[in-house]
């Protein structure tokens, strides 16, 4: 039926020359999937099949509707055992679906998983060509080929086994930080949590009430701080910073600047006596600069732990060298403001990175005139002033002249959902606090005119309808739907007029406010940035740390041993940050429980003799695995940490001297395949298509 | 100049509201799922893609005067109103402030410039239109010389337009070959003035 392939000899003689006794002449099974209609829709699986057969080397040729189904597997058993296969080639699906399967399946029938080579017939041949049937099967036979003819080359290789310490490093000390540490160390393993501010605790710290439900966020907060703080097994590194990671999963070396609070943390009882006689007064940054607090303070009273801080940069003796009233005031000597910043060095086996998030913070030529107009303030302020122990007690007032606001408006997506500035997504939790701080406002004031100006209400959790619904049954809150335009200030009463379109009515209305909150959206942390370049974690696009896999693995990295929970992910409400802490932390305990990791031997080889130790390879190497050390015949060579290599072929691509090689991926091995797609043994239409051509005129 | 000088019509300005509701349902057949493809197609890219936040109605200076919302015609585009859009579109002074403003950063200004581009097109086009083109091809300008202001030119001490120069002449014949080489002259309907 097919015309004969003369070609073929040719690949037949090209393997004995540099196969040098590794996979040549070995026995090949392929086993081709139809994969329901996936694959056999498109792709003549029957013609793929007896071009195969003729491939050299190949002695099984198998068709199955699911090869990764019980029976597609056992198939690939019987032949390894009954045909004396030495390499397998299956053609299906993408590897990342599939290889460990068939892998554990070579493995079962007792040959090393590392002599299986996928082809990709689905992903880049029948779904992308599926209007092109025969060009498709066509291509699969090609690609099959291919495959075979690298699989002849293909070398066994063993997975290596590291051993994991059984501690693990949490980075970021709000509820995701907390919840994963809490998770971890209950379990039984020791836990570094390191947090840049002087106390844990967050966002959620900050907020006054959790929706949908109305709980008070510090009151159900700080008894998991104080539960934390007071853990065995939990280090708590509050005022500090992580400044260098080395290492891989399972050993990483990791560097935290202890940051001098001029306070001894062991000595200090949290009396508050410091502050009461400090003279200097700031702004407090955790009240947003509405609240005061002195130059030695605590961010808010349940602060964990309970341990004062030394502003230096407001101090007055740092200033002018005199003061020293809290020193004379503290009986324990606490206070020593020579105290210098203190390098630790931990050692990890996985890290936990629960950097969080900051708050958008509208431009200042904005339209919204957040800069100009005291009473336009954001939703965090807004929970600050709402907050019993916030600056204003509970009470909440305009900021120009302190008064109790009759009428609020809230304009939602500031800072979200907005290509203009770049922030495309949607921060998922404004609409639910602008709702139910309406509801709070409603409960202080009940005579308060509330309405919010908003695009879509996106009330998409457990219990958040109903909040929704309530605020419009039992307060009456107005929901507008429209983005306000023009924000205008009358002089005298400073009260501001919003101009919008009530999209709804297709009518210009133009409304006087007392007080506007900007539902602000939720934006990648400061912290963030800078934990992401030490721990090279690769961000989406709205800068937020990219997760393995966005459905199956929402927790992991692409870096082993490195895994992500809370707002450093994407923005997210509590419910879902402690959820997100507690599957890092099972994550994480996953190696840990197991005490080693197994590590992928497709990783990058140095040979020796060739290296002259550049250092090309470790400037280009995303993951920092070469490095340079003496060699045996002296001078610096290249060496691979295993561990850290994901094979990516970075380095081989670059080495001037082509002395890398990446396993799996070796030169010898591309140079067949490429060899055996530029043959043309599976072209079989081709003289067919000539013989026409001459006979058609 | 022999014809009356045609008013600017209402229906080109407002009447998009008065018409839609005279329509109790808007049958699907009245409906045409390819006109934003038409629109991108003249420049009005991404019409599809706004999120009818209304920012643009609000921020627009001729909503102010008249009933004209920038929001609903980028919605009667997305929905396929085909019939009810291309009267309308001749207010938008394409001062951009929409697009400025617009967080899907699509530009509603190109939008209302592609339906003039169909709506001429279409035949749809209004008398002012007509005239501005006229008197481009009549005497370089879209505004007609009055004597009037040739008055006020002289006692600023200018020069009052002499249309019937032999510059004059030469630069409108240049305007005439341009209008209809581009065949601007057959679109609008106004060959009978263009003599090339």
């Amino acid at each position: 039926m097919t015309a004969p392939a003369p070609q073929e000899k040719h690949i037949e003689t090209s393997d004995p020359t540099k196969g040098a006794g590794d996979g040549a002449g070995s026995k090949i099974g392929v086993f081709i999937c139809h994969c329901g209609s996936n694959i056999a829709g498109v792709v003549d699986c029957g013609k793929v099949r007896e071009a195969a057969e003729k491939l050299p080397g190949v002695v099984v040729v198998k068709e199955n509707n699911y090869t990764c189904s019980d029976l597609g597997q056992a198939e690939i058993i019987k032949a390894i055992k009954e045909n004396g296969v030495q390499r397998v080639v299956v053609a299906s699906c993408s590897p990342r679906l599939h290889e460990p399967t068939f892998r554990k399946c070579v493995q079962q029938a007792g040959l090393n998983p590392y002599l299986l080579q996928m082809v990709n017939i689905r992903e880049q041949c029948s779904w992308v060509h599926s209007h092109e049937k025969e060009k498709a099967t066509e291509k699969a036979a090609n690609l099959v080929q291919m495959g075979v003819s690298k699989a002849a080359k293909l070398k066994p290789l063993e997975a290596r086994e590291v051993p994991v310490e059984p501690t693990s490093l949490v980075i970021g000390g709000g509820v995701a930080g907390i919840q994963a540490a809490l998770d971890l160390a209950n379990m039984g393993f020791k836990v570094y949590l390191v947090e840049t501010q002087p106390s844990i605790g967050g966002k959620m710290a900050q907020l006054d009430k959790t929706f949908p439900t109305g709980d008070c966020a510090i009151c159900i907060l700080a008894p998991k701080m104080v539960e934390l703080s007071r853990h065995p097994n939990i280090t708590l590194l509050s005022y500090s910073d992580v400044e260098e990671v080395k290492g891989y999963v399972g050993s990483f070396e990791v560097k935290v600047r202890r940051k001098a609070r001029f306070v001894h943390e062991d000595k200090c009882v949290g009396c508050g006596l410091c502050a009461e006689v400090c003279p200097v007064k700031v702004d407090n940054e955790f009240d947003l600069g509405f609240g005061q607090r002195k130059a030695v303070y605590i961010p808010f009273p349940q602060a964990v732990p309970l341990k004062y801080t030394i502003d230096k940069e407001n101090c007055l003796h740092f200033k002018s060298g005199k003061c020293l009233l809290c020193v004379k005031k503290c009986s324990n000597q606490a206070i020593d403001h020579d105290m210098k910043d203190d390098i630790l060095t931990l050692k990890v086996g996985t890290i936990i990175v629960a950097t969080g998030y900051d708050t958008y913070e509208p431009t200042r030529k904005g339209v919204y005139k957040y800069w100009e107009y005291e009473n336009v303030i954001t939703g965090l302020e807004l929970e600050r002033m709402l907050n019993a122990s916030g600056p204003t007690g509970g009470r909440l007032i305009r900021p120009s002249d302190g008064n109790p606001p009759k009428r609020v408006a809230f304009i939602q997506c500031v800072g979200s959902r907005n290509k203009k500035i770049g922030n495309n997504y949607c921060s998922r939790v404004c609409c639910m606090y602008a709702i139910k701080n309406a509801q709070i406002v409603m409960e202080h004031e009940p005579e308060t005119e509330i309405a919010v100006y908003y695009n879509d209400i996106r009330a998409f959790g457990k219990g958040f309808e109903e909040l929704y619904h309530r605020v419009r049954e039992d307060y009456a809150v107005e929901f507008i739907r429209g983005r306000p335009a023009k924000l205008t200030l009358d002089p005298k009463t400073k009260s501001i007029k919003i101009r919008a379109e009530e999209t709804l009515l297709s009518k210009i209305t133009e409304r006087e406010f007392d007080l506007v909150v900007l539902s602000t959206g939720l934006i990648p942390s400061e912290g963030s940035k800078r934990i992401g370049k030490i721990l090279r974690l690769t961000q989406s696009p709205d800068g937020f740390f990219m997760e393995a896999h966005p459905k199956l693995r929402p927790v992991d990295t692409a870096m082993d041993g490195i895994y992500l929970a809370g707002c450093a992910q994407s923005p997210k409400d509590i419910p879902d940050s402690v959820a997100q802490a507690k599957a890092a932390a099972s994550s994480a305990a996953g190696p840990m429980f197991a005490r080693k990791v197994m590590i992928e031997p497709l990783t990058a080889v140095v040979n020796e003799d060739l290296c002259q130790g550049c250092g090309l390879c470790v400037d280009l190497c995303p993951y920092s695995a070469p490095e340079l050390v003496p060699g045996v015949k002296g001078g610096m060579r290249a060496h691979v940490i295993e561990a850290l290599c994901h094979g990516c072929g970075t380095c081989a691509a670059s080495c001037p001297q082509k002395a890398i090689s990446p396993m799996q991926f070796t030169d010898d091995q591309i140079y067949s395949e490429i060899q055996a797609a530029l043959t043309e043994t599976t072209r079989r239409h081709s003289p067919k298509k000539k013989a026409e051509a001459e006979v058609s005129p | 100049m022999t014809d009356p000088e045609p008013e600017v019509e209402k229906v080109f300005i407002g009447g998009l509201h008065e018409r839609l509701v005279e329509d109790k349902i808007i049958e699907e057949s009245q409906l045409d799922p390819n006109f934003s493809k038409e629109i991108r197609k003249y420049g009005g890219k991404d019409v599809m893609t706004c999120l009818q936040c209304g920012n643009c109605t609000g921020v627009c200076p001729i909503s102010l005067k008249i009933d004209y919302k920038t929001r609903m015609i980028m919605k009667y585009c997305q929905f396929g109103l085909k019939k009810y859009t291309l009267d309308t579109r001749w207010v938008c002074a394409t001062c951009y402030r929409c697009y400025e403003h617009c967080p899907a950063d699509l530009n509603p200004a190109e939008v209302m410039i592609a339906l003039r581009h169909i709506a001429i097109r279409e035949g749809i086009i209004p008398p002012f239109i007509k005239t501005a083109a006229t008197n481009l091809v009549r005497y370089g300008q879209s505004v007609k010389p009055d004597p009037e202001i040739d008055k006020i030119r002289i006692e600023l001490g200018l020069k009052p337009i002499h249309t019937h120069d032999a510059d004059y002449q030469t630069v409108i014949r240049e305007i005439q070959v341009l209008v209809h080489a581009s065949k601007y002259d057959k679109l609008i309907g106004i060959q009978d003035e263009v003599k090339v």
